[in-house]
């Protein structure tokens, strides 16, 4: 490997092209522009995503150069922006116009394209008052990254005005009401109790019988904001109890350890696919004694004689300047990502709507990763899984250590989602 | 081999005659089936096997197909031998053993339940039953399933009494882990040697839950098991010395000294010395032996106990003869007598000695009455110990001895070649390495103040050797100031650091000296200086290697902030 000094580097680059390459503020130069590179020449790829956010809080015009470089950031060369990735540890090249030309002569020969982020989103997570940060990855990402978000619980999602927020994501909440139908494990631990004792207490100030009803409600309004115009990002368990709740707004699926009385036995039939974001025809868990509440989740992590091996799931290419969005959710520095368990891992393609936009895949698998699609006037996203380092999580086990994970392509997909509606909507090329 | 097809040949046959009558050849036939299964020949084993079957030797023909057939991974096969002998032999559990875990195997779950649920119908006041599904289950991780069972067998027998093992099993693998502990606790009333599964079962309990586990293994009826299940967990979970804590509060016997053992030897494995040496000493206080007595003076010299490992020597050569005496204890009992300092008994020691090693074997000890004079403070005598068994030009012991002595020349040359640097060492090699001067009383006496561990001094002697030595003004000062940090002086600490970050910007401590000077700041509730030391750490040293480290402080001041802000 050849290590070239900053000093003598610049020297040469400003003779032959007019552009320097400098890690982490090391050099300071006049350019008016710093392109954050996305592929295996950054050293924190997590960071660059707050570096990128950070610029739109200062005001300053940014952009997104999908499929250059491993989705690269472009911003403006502004002392702040130095400092802030200096600090964070991300690296930085300064280019100046000549060099951006060439950038942007190379993007425009190419699949790829040039997205401006306009406006920092209004990010929500939905989480429980007290969970800590590491008690999903979106929250353990966004901390990482430096990237502000507000927490939302049941009360918030039920009393206030979901347009204030761009962005809302869920974790592994269960919507069903069945508290992941951990009650069959962990009926005792304190943990579980505590958790039940609060969404029945939450229930019982909205008027709500039960738990089911009360989660039912909040699926309703996130279904709502969605429809609105909102963003919506689910990962792991969310995912499949989401659709679940909203297709069954009038029917009993919850078994009789949640609400007290028995699952609707011809539920299945009576469930409304129509008003669901992504799934249909999918066939409910009725036997309580079983870890799962449909067949939407290909793996089946908790239903041991169902359950399924991890393998890799690989990122399709899309067009970036016909296809931005899904371009803009795949960017990342690796295509083939090795698999994650999480309560719901996967998507069975069987269950999925014809329009939703597969986004990741495990080769020859009847089931997929990564789903994204439109509703109303609104978007959603599905990421199986529960977190990207974090294959087997378990009950009780560790945080993940982000600050060893800096360039976790599986963590890119979380922040790619973030930024996402950042990006100034382009009228399609025709 | 031979041998262990004897005992193979033997416990088979012991099962046969429970369920028909012995043929004269069934022996043979056995023999035959497990030669050819230990050498690999596992389709000729089925036949073998059946032959054995064939003869009327059911059980041992039943397990070895089973044995055969998942080598060859036709499990399958062995269920249409079982759905005949079954009908024949009903009451044999072990046959419906091998059918509900070949079931299980090869995926039948429905068939699996189907076949416990004939079996317990046959037989409804057995355990049995219950307790070979639930197994079952658990092994193949469907621990809910084999909760259901269980409770089912309560039901039913108005007891889990004597599914207790199953039950701690499960509940393990539920995560129940408090409940968990309690069965195991049950469990070993009855069987003692459980404590191994219990351990193996309960060191995934996660922290939060670990002090449950304590209190049901703690419990004041806890059989003994329990308690050294509870000792070990301790020692898994990273607390030997709490683990110590619970076993040496057991009385004195034959069966609580055996335990001790056990754990000595752990912890010497996790080389937790300070318990292990604690643990040796009781031993030994117990059952007073001359090897124990070594092994805990070897403990106590590992864990810097200098006190501790003289009287344990000293102890232990009044046990053995003069010969092992001098082999295994007099070179414990100088090494503790050098880094006491107590150089005067050091030599009386080895002279004493000497009259049996002779002045050859006295000569190798030169070097520990050195150290021991160095420690006292006396270099002038380390140089006479030394006189008679002369040192290499490039020895440590004569680097150590030309550094004090304040001869830098010299020094550099010897600890150039030290094996086994340590702290002191390290120091010495840097402050060596960073000036060019070849002789400086001063620095010598900051390391042999050092050296006789007098810190306060030494600090002192580093801070003041900044003035005469400019080239190495910054590593003095943060020689001084690790010095005080390690003494938990922070005023003094913090002054130092706070110096070589302004007035030695250049200099290769200043990362360190930013780091300290926010650790210091924080320790003292000021994060938003903290913060700002890091930020500058970060801003005006990239290329350093404690870059990261400030990263991940920063990230933690930030994290920890924001938790201030929304409580």
């Amino acid at each position: 490997m050849i290590t070239v000094r900053p000093k003598i580097l610049l020297a040469i680059a400003l003779a032959v092209a007019g552009a320097f390459v400098t890690v982490a503020g090391a050099t300071r130069a006049e350019a008016q522009h710093l392109l954050v590179p996305m592929d295996d020449a950054q050293t924190n790829h997590l960071k660059a995503y707050g570096v990128a956010f950070n610029a739109l809080g200062e005001g300053a015009r940014s952009e997104w150069l999908l499929n250059y470089r491993g989705g690269s950031f472009l911003v403006p060369d502004i002392p702040a922006l130095r400092r802030i990735a200096a600090l964070a540890g991300v690296s930085f090249e300064a280019l100046d116009g000549t060099a951006l030309a060439g950038v942007r002569r190379e993007i425009a020969e190419g699949n790829m394209d040039a997205v401006p982020l306009e406006k920092a989103p209004r990010i929500a997570v939905y989480t429980p008052p007290d969970a800590p940060p590491w008690d999903d990855a979106v929250t353990l990402a966004l901390t990482y990254a430096g990237i502000p978000y507000s927490k939302i619980w049941d009360d918030d999602v039920l009393n206030t005005d979901l347009s204030q927020f761009d962005w809302i994501h869920l974790h592994h909440e269960d919507f069903t009401g069945q508290q992941n139908k951990l009650y069959l494990g962990f009926r005792d631990a304190p943990w579980f109790v505590q958790a039940r004792e609060r969404d029945l207490a939450t229930a019982r100030r909205h008027g709500l019988a039960n738990v089911p009803a009360l989660k039912k409600a909040v699926a309703e309004r996130l279904r709502a904001f969605v429809e609105r115009g909102g963003f919506l990002f689910a990962m792991c368990g969310a995912t499949e109890t989401l659709e679940l709740a909203i297709a069954a707004r009038d029917v009993d699926i919850a078994g009789p350890f949640s609400d007290g009385t028995p699952m609707d036995a011809d539920g299945e039939s009576k469930l409304d696919w129509s008003r669901t974001f992504a799934v249909q025809d999918a066939r409910l868990e009725y036997a309580g004694g079983v870890n799962a509440m449909s067949d939407i989740d290909g793996h089946q992590v908790n239903v041991p004689s169902r359950r399924q091996p991890l393998g890799t799931f690989t990122l399709f290419g899309f067009s970036a300047k016909f296809d931005p969005v899904a371009t803009m959710l795949v960017q990342d520095h690796r295509t083939v990502i090795n698999d994650y368990f999480g309560v719901t891992t996967s998507f069975l393609r069987r269950v999925l709507k014809p329009g939703v936009t597969v986004l990741a895949h495990e080769e020859g698998a009847p089931w997929v990763k990564y789903v994204h699609g439109t509703y109303g006037r609104g978007s959603w996203t599905y990421l199986g899984g529960h977190d990207p380092e974090d294959p087997q999580h378990n009950i009780g086990a560790p945080p993940t250590d982000l600050a060893l994970h800096p360039s976790s392509p599986g963590y890119r997909l979380i922040l790619n989602n973030v930024l996402f509606p950042a990006a100034k909507k382009k009228p399609l090329k025709t | 081999m031979r041998a262990l097809r004897r005992a193979l040949v033997a416990a088979a046959l012991l099962t046969a005659p429970l369920l028909a009558q012995e043929s004269a050849a069934s022996g043979a036939l056995v023999s035959k089936a497990l030669e050819l299964e230990s050498a690999g020949k596992n389709r000729e084993a089925v036949l073998a096997w059946r032959a054995v079957l064939a003869s009327g030797a059911v059980l041992p023909g039943v397990l070895g197909l089973e044995r055969v057939f998942s080598m060859l991974g036709q499990e399958d096969s062995l269920l249409v031998v079982l759905d005949t002998l079954i009908p024949r032999l009903p009451r044999e559990g072990a046959l419906r053993s091998a059918q509900l875990r070949t079931l299980a195997t090869v995926g039948l779950e429905e068939q699996a339940a189907a076949a416990f649920r004939a079996w317990r119908d046959d037989a409804p006041r057995d355990v049995a039953p219950y307790r070979e599904y639930a197994r079952v289950l658990l092994f193949n991780n469907r621990a809910s399933a084999a909760d259901t069972v269980l409770r089912e067998a309560e039901a039913a027998l108005g007891t889990t009494r004597a599914l207790i093992l199953e039950v701690a099993q499960m509940r393990a693998a539920l995560g129940l882990w408090k409940d968990a502990a309690s069965a195991w606790r049950e469990a070993m009333r009855d069987q003692p040697y459980f404590e191994s599964a219990t351990i193996f079962s309960l060191t995934p309990t996660p922290a939060p839950q670990r002090d449950a586990v304590r209190a049901e293994l703690a419990a004041a009826d806890a059989p003994l098991g329990a308690t050294q299940a509870l000792a070990f967990l301790e020692a898994a979970w990273g607390a030997p010395r709490s683990g110590w804590r619970v076993l040496s509060a057991l009385p004195v016997s034959d069966t609580a000294v055996a335990i001790w053992r056990e754990f000595a030897d752990e912890s010497e494995r996790l080389r937790a010395w300070t318990t292990a040496r604690d643990v040796l000493v009781a031993i030994h206080g117990a059952r007073p032996d001359a090897a124990v007595a070594i092994r805990a003076a070897t403990a106590a010299l590992a864990a810097d106990d200098a006190a501790t490992t003289l009287r344990l020597a000293r102890d232990a050569a009044a046990r053995l003869d003069s010969t092992r005496a001098l082999a295994e204890a007099l070179p414990l009992e100088l090494e503790a007598l050098a880094r006491m300092g107590r150089a005067t008994e050091t030599v009386e020691v080895l002279r004493r000695a000497e009259r049996v090693l002779g002045p050859d074997g006295a000569r190798r000890y030169a070097r520990t009455i050195a150290w021991a004079w160095i420690r006292a403070g006396d270099v002038a005598k380390a140089r006479t110990a030394l006189k008679d068994a002369p040192l290499e030009a490039d020895d440590a012991v004569a680097g150590w001895l030309a550094l004090f002595d304040g001869d830098l020349a010299a020094a550099r040359a010897a600890l150039r070649h030290t094996e086994t640097p340590g702290q002191d060492a390290v120091s010495a090699l840097s402050l060596l390495n960073r000036t060019r001067e070849t002789r400086a009383p001063s620095i010598g006496a900051a390391f042999l103040a050092l050296a006789r561990t007098d810190s306060a001094e030494a600090a002192r002697r580093f801070e003041a050797a900044a003035t005469a030595l400019p080239d190495a003004a910054p590593l003095l000062l943060a020689l001084a100031a690790r010095i005080e940090t390690s003494r938990k002086d922070d005023r003094r600490a913090l002054a130092l650091w706070q110096r070589v970050a302004v007035e030695y910007a250049e200099a290769p401590e200043a990362p360190e000296a930013h780091l300290e000077w926010s650790r210091g700041l924080r320790r003292g509730g000021d994060v938003a200086g903290a913060r700002q030391r890091l930020e500058h750490l970060i801003l005006t040293y990239p290329k350093s290697a404690l870059i990261h480290q400030a990263r991940r402080e920063l990230d933690a001041l930030r994290v920890g902030a924001a938790a201030g802000a929304s409580d």
